[in-house]
Parts: structure tokens; sequence; C-alpha cells
């Protein structure tokens, strides 16, 4: 079968710390096996983690900019036009002196740039964060990093799907599976990569607060349109798993597998080893092992994968 | 002759206390100083006080639109802070406590307020607290505290 673009899965959740990362990685190894070309892409660009996972080093760090303005003040007739209509208040203007771009405050809208009547402001630009790309286990992995203090993460989550993008019109045969590991919540970066997903799948943990974020996250997913299935983490914790299943089944969630809590996966996140790679030395007959196994043939029947 | 700005709660002029917040102070008493004596004090209301952001940033702007050329403050976030230092504006530490503007500016006189070169709280620490006076954070700091 001719196939014109990769297969793109999303795995997401809402809630932090549900086992987002642990499951993209191993959907990436478990692909990877079995002779698919796989990119993985880390989208969590406040806390870019991925790459520990995978033991990987990261390389090619590029800077993403950002508009921030610039007075040209041969230009200017310090009208104060600009300041006053700042929404972030980021151009500071003393009557009679030029306004002072204030960085850290100017969130790039742009619109002091467009207004200034002697188009006295140039368009200069800010770092707010890099792209890296790193490679292990014969995956690759691109990542972002927001710097810190900067706010618009989904503008570098943008960058990477760009670059993804790039890829796929340059080099469509590169890769066969993408799989985008998105940062917790329901926030704009988030919906970016779901945006870009054929399938998405929502990690959450069976708690009170799993199965409320997890309803926020799939809220998401339908105003997207997007087809989605559940995988529960931890899900032999406290002993609710049959109830908790049993709440989303009547909610019509569907669950594409759980991973009930297991030493072995502690242990490979521990040394940067995937559970599933197949060089690693894990239990093949270890719970956690078996429950990814299940995950990955059920994750088969539901997409095409065909390579 | 030089103008300062303090943050303060009202409109009394020289028995003004010190509004330890910046951004979110009342209002701004102005005292200009001429051979080292008080020759005009005027206040101005602070229009940012309820702005959703950039309250540090506006405040700065009506301390500089009124002339002042230095400051005296309780505390001080990171945006009015980096304003400040790009309007090169001198930043004076009030040593802390329910001082009034005239009795800092009776220390000011005397060199005994120490300058502040960046900010001494994190941002938006000014807001909420329900408008009381301060927000519940420390005033001055340590050694500053202890200096008359």
């Amino acid at each position: 079968m001719f196939k014109l673009k990769p297969k793109v899965i999303c795995v997401t959740g809402g809630k932090g710390g549900t086992g987002k990362t642990l499951v993209a990685v191993n959907l990436a190894v478990m692909f990877k096996n079995q002779g698919y070309k796989v990119l993985l892409i880390d989208g969590d660009v406040e806390n870019p983690n991925t790459f520990l996972l995978l033991n990987a080093k990261l390389k090619n760090k590029t800077e993403v900019l950002y508009f921030l303005p610039k007075i040209i003040e041969e230009k200017c007739t310090m009208c104060g036009l600009c300041a006053e209509n700042c929404e972030t208040h980021a151009l500071l203007h003393i009557k009679n002196s030029y306004p002072i771009p204030i960085s850290t405050v100017c969130s790039g809208c742009k619109l002091c740039y467009k207004i200034c009547p002697t188009n006295a402001i140039d368009p200069d630009s800010k770092v707010i964060g890099w792209t890296y790309t790193a490679s292990a286990f014969n995956i690759d992995l691109m990542l972002g990093e927001l710097k810190p203090t900067e706010a618009r993460s989904a503008v570098i989550v943008k960058k990477l799907m760009g670059n993804l993008e790039y890829i796929i019109k340059t080099e469509p045969k590169k890769y066969d599976i993408i799989i985008l590991d998105t940062a917790p919540g329901a926030h704009c970066d988030v919906e970016e990569l779901i945006s870009g997903a054929d399938l998405v799948i929502p990690v959450t943990e069976p708690t009170k607060f799993g199965k409320l974020d997890l309803l926020r996250i799939i809220e998401l997913i339908n105003l997207l349109k997007k087809k989605y299935k559940v995988i529960v983490n931890r899900s032999s914790l406290l002993g609710y798993k049959e109830k908790f299943l049993r709440e989303l089944e009547e909610k019509g969630i569907e669950i594409l597998g759980d991973i009930p809590l297991d030493e072995e996966i502690v242990s490979s996140y521990c040394q940067g080893i995937p559970l599933m790679e197949e060089t690693s030395k894990f239990d093949r007959n270890g719970v956690g092992y078996k429950s990814f196994e299940i995950i990955f043939d059920n994750l088969k029947k539901w997409g095409d994968f065909s390579k | 002759m030089v103008i300062i700005g303090i943050p303060t709660f009202g409109n009394k002029g020289l028995n003004e206390v010190i509004n330890n917040r910046f951004g979110r102070c009342n209002s701004f008493t102005f005292v200009t100083i001429e051979n080292n004596a008080i020759v005009e004090v005027k206040s101005v209301a602070n229009n940012a006080q309820g702005a959703m952001g950039g309250a540090g940033i506006q405040a700065v702007q009506i301390i500089g639109n009124n002339g002042a050329t230095e400051v005296i403050v309780g505390n001080l976030g990171p945006n009015a802070a980096n304003s400040f230092n790009a309007l090169n504006m001198t930043i004076f530490q009030s040593p802390g406590g329910n001082l009034t503007v005239k009795e800092l500016i009776d220390l000011r006189l005397s060199d005994k307020l120490p300058v502040l070169k960046s900010a001494n709280v994190a941002a938006h620490a000014g807001m909420g607290g329900g408008g009381g006076r301060g927000a519940g954070r420390g005033m001055g700091g340590g050694s500053q505290g202890r200096q008359f």
C-alpha cells in the first residue's frame, strides 16, 4: 500500500506524571523493534525529558526566535501610540522620550509594529527557546525547550511541528511512524500536537485527579474531532482498577490497555533503557512487559500501520 | 532640583505613609527638593493599581511622566525594577516599617537610604491581599532594616 505520509500518534493525558513519556518512548521502541522507522517528538517544551528515558545526547541546538519591537529613533515622534495600545504594557513610554521595549513582558503580538504611524518600529527578535535533535536505540528524537520566564510554549511546539512538516515534505519516506509526546494540561501547546495527530492516546491513572484531567483532555480531543483510546497506567494502584475501568466504560470511553505497577518499569526509567527495547535485559514475562505487548497488539488492530 | 516619587495610600502629602506595594499602590506622592529643602508636594492616583498585568511598568510611567528621577520603595517587582533601570532612575530602598513621606525624605536628604539595583520581590507579589496595607511580605531587607 502506498503511503503519502507517516502515521502520527499523539500521547497526551491532561494530568502530569501519569506516564505519557513512558508510553510514548515504549511505543516508539516497539514500532522500531518491528522495523518501522520512528521519529519521537517531545512536545513538553517546559520540561523536555524524553531524551533521559532514551539516554540520548542532545544535538543541533537551534534558537527559536520571536518578534520584539525595536524603536528606530530617527523615525519615532514619541507620540506614545504604541505604549498606549500595548496589551501587556511592554513598551515603557515617558513623555518626550523614546518608548523602551521591556522584552520580558512582550508577547510578540506585533501590534506596535503595525500601528506605528511613522513606521518607527523595526521587527527585531528575541530568543524564546531552542529545538534539539537526538538519536538513540535507532529512534530519532526531536525536542523543544522553552526558555524559563517565557510564556509562549505553543510557539516552540509549532516550530517542532513545522520541522516535522518540512521532513515529511522533503523526505516523505524517512519515517513510518511519528510519536508526539505532549505536556500535561489542555493548553494551546497540547492542542497544537493533538491537531497534527491521526490517533490520540490519553494516558491516565486510576485516581480522582487522573479521571478529572482525563475528561478535560477528552473534551479537547473531541473538539479537535480526533480518534482516541485511553491507557490506564498504575492500574493496580489501590485496587481501584475494575471500578475505574467500569467508570470509563460507562462514559463510553474506549480503553487501549492498562499498565500495572511494576518495578521493572521503574528500573528501566532509572537506567534510561526503555522497557520494551529488544536488546534490554528486562523480564519478558514481567507484568509491565506483558501489558505493553497487549497495548501494542490493540494499537495495531486499531490503526492502519502498513509500511 | 530633584523630584522624588514614593508609593503611598492617599493624598495626605508629607504625612502619607509609604505603601510597600509599588505597582499596585493607591497613590504616588511626589516631593520636589531644591537646595536640600522640600519646595513642593503633590499626590497622583495610581491608575495602574488594578491593571491585569504590567502594573509595575505603568506605575514607572506615572513616576517618569511626573518628572521624578528618584524613587523610594518598599517592595519592587522585576518589571518595575527593569523599567526604572532602563530609565536610569535611582531607586532607594525604604528601611521598612510604616514611615511617613516626611521621614523618608529626611532619610534621603541625610544619605541614609541604600540604593536598590534590582527587584526585591517576585513578579505579582503585590497582587491579591484585598488591597489592604502591604501584601504580607516582609518589608525592607535584613540588615538594611536596621540602618538607623
